[in-house]
């Protein structure tokens, strides 16, 4: 119980921790950061020992947000990091903020969807958006960072700092809403919100809560930006669809002692069907003028196509097989290919299957790709072929980083 | 319907001049015309241009700073916007905030599909 109590507060706070910064860094600037994330961080621990005597505040957003930009302007004023004048107009202005709290509320969507903008910089690298993305909007932990990018807690910190000195030189918050909308840089936001939950859905080791936590805070930004007029893309619409169906199945993918469950073994009647409708809805929403699909259409599509299948075996191939195939048609990528043919042997056969995936091998370099092998032993699997499947699940085992896929192969090795 | 580029020239100068409120008063200006277009769904993209350049040529023999045209000539950002021809693009233009700069002009641009 004691756990549970835990983690309803840390979640409290990874989420206020996330607001709190972002309000912030609206209304000083990006190149405050590192007084920012200190102050906030002020207001956490004032709050633990304020709220232990008294009850949480009702809105604590509001007090947390209050406390720390009150701490944020003496610190400048001690350090003499701004202007006497401009601390003084600032903290007029949050004088006046406190007593209407509904202003709060919009100041507060609008500055977090400023700063996953900012986050999301052209002139920042991606693993550089991802770490700034979760840390600073997300409010996730080094500890938690690193357990759920499966990197040293060391390397994480550091490359938050060094994404945090790229991003006060580099990045300034949107002057005018109506960038948010530009496809420069709306494309770029969405490419990391589905590049966070991918992250988020691999099938690794490590704490699974975190994991599914970095999910649903990719869910929660997206929502967030659908919100906004200029943010409303069909695209945008097909990536939310996307990422309900990919959780719907959560609960699933792993069975009571936590090993991998494929999609052929998964327990459907423990698919989630509410995150399915919420999915449906905004597919429909997601019609593109010009009827070309974009990536997260596609592949929205197929997770639809598997999540509302009655069984794997009445799963629709066919239209599954279609849709890879427009995709490699609209962006060439080996990995697309790769998952294209399990849908091929599907319908084709795995014979004619292998025929496929030898032509593959030759124009890409797969050899070192774990899946590469993983499909290929499935395949000689299906032919009956024991002695080259075992081959190519050594191959497979040795090739994957990933325990808890590993495993999962090695279990295939046994039977 | 078709995709056309404007490409923005010149009102460099005299943005530099102005005060930072002037500054961010017309920053709003383009907010607004630019969110009004985006409402009509007529804004697809575009991003201001860094002012500094390097024109290479002779296959990279010769590499010198800055932007090839001065002052007036200087491109200083672009929007692609949806338009049913050009002359409701031409039309679109008319309304940018740029004219409000002397001697400013935008260059309209169709940008043609490469896939009929």
């Amino acid at each position: 119980m004691q756990q549970d109590h835990h983690a309803t507060v840390e979640h409290l706070f990874r989420q206020e921790y996330g607001k709190v910064v972002a309000l912030l860094t609206h209304k000083f600037g990006t190149s405050y950061l590192e007084p920012i994330e200190d102050a906030t961080q002020d207001s956490f621990v004032k709050a633990m020992q304020v709220w232990a005597y008294k009850s949480v505040p009702e809105n604590p957003t509001a007090w947390l947000y209050r406390v720390a930009s009150n701490r944020l302007i003496d610190m400048l004023r001690r350090d003499k990091k701004m202007d006497l004048q401009d601390t003084e107009r600032l903290s007029q202005y949050s004088g006046t903020e406190q007593n209407g709290a509904p202003s709060l509320d919009a100041t507060l969507s609008d500055s977090q969807l400023k700063m996953i903008f900012a986050c999301c910089h052209p002139a920042l690298s991606q693993e550089h958006q991802i770490v700034l993305s979760l840390k600073l909007i997300g409010g996730f932990s080094n500890k938690e960072l690193a357990e759920a990018l499966l990197k040293k807690e060391e390397t994480v910190a550091k490359s938050f700092t060094r994404a945090k000195k790229k991003f006060r030189e580099e990045v300034k918050m949107l002057k005018i809403p109506v960038e948010m909308g530009l496809q420069s840089r709306l494309f770029r936001v969405l490419q990391v919100i589905y590049l966070l939950f991918s992250e988020g859905y691999a099938a690794t080791s490590g704490t699974l809560v975190i994991k599914r936590d970095i999910c649903y805070e990719a869910l929660r930004l997206a929502l967030l930006m659908q919100q906004n007029t200029y943010c409303q893309h069909p695209n945008l619409e097909a990536l939310i669809a996307l990422m309900c169906f990919h959780a719907s199945r959560f609960d699933a993918r792993l069975d009571d002692n936590g090993a991998l469950v494929t999609l052929e073994h998964q327990d459907r009647s423990k698919y989630n069907q509410e995150l399915i409708a919420i999915g449906m809805r905004h597919l429909e929403q997601a019609g593109t003028q010009d009827r070309t699909p974009s990536k997260y259409h596609l592949e929205a599509a197929r997770s639809y196509y598997h999540s509302t299948a009655k069984s794997f075996a009445k799963t629709d191939w066919k239209n599954i097989l279609y849709l890879y195939e427009l995709q490699l048609k609209l962006e060439p990528s080996p990995m697309v290919a790769l998952h294209r043919i399990v849908a091929f042997a599907k319908i084709h056969g795995a014979e004619k299957a292998l025929g496929e995936l030898e032509q593959w091998e030759q124009k890409n370099n797969f050899s070192d790709q774990a899946l590469f092998h993983a499909i290929k032993a499935e395949l000689w699997s299906d032919l009956g072929k024991t002695k080259e499947q075992r081959t190519a699940l050594e191959r497979a085992i040795a090739l994957t980083e990933n325990e808890l896929v590993k495993a999962h192969y090695q279990k295939k090795m046994k039977t | 319907m078709s995709n056309f580029l404007y490409l923005f020239r010149g009102g460099d100068d005299a943005f530099d001049k102005l005060s930072q409120e002037e500054k961010q008063a017309h920053m709003e200006v383009w907010g607004t015309w630019m969110g009004g277009l985006k409402e009509k769904g007529k804004l697809l993209d575009g991003l201001p241009l860094g002012k500094d350049g390097k024109v290479v040529s002779n296959k990279g023999e010769v590499v010198t700073n800055g932007p090839f045209a001065e002052g007036a000539e200087m491109v200083g950002g672009y929007l692609i916007v949806s338009a049913k021809d050009y002359d409701e693009a031409v039309e679109i233009s008319k309304g940018c905030p740029i004219f409000d700069y002397e001697g400013s002009f935008v260059e309209v641009r169709e940008i043609l599909s490469m896939e009929h």
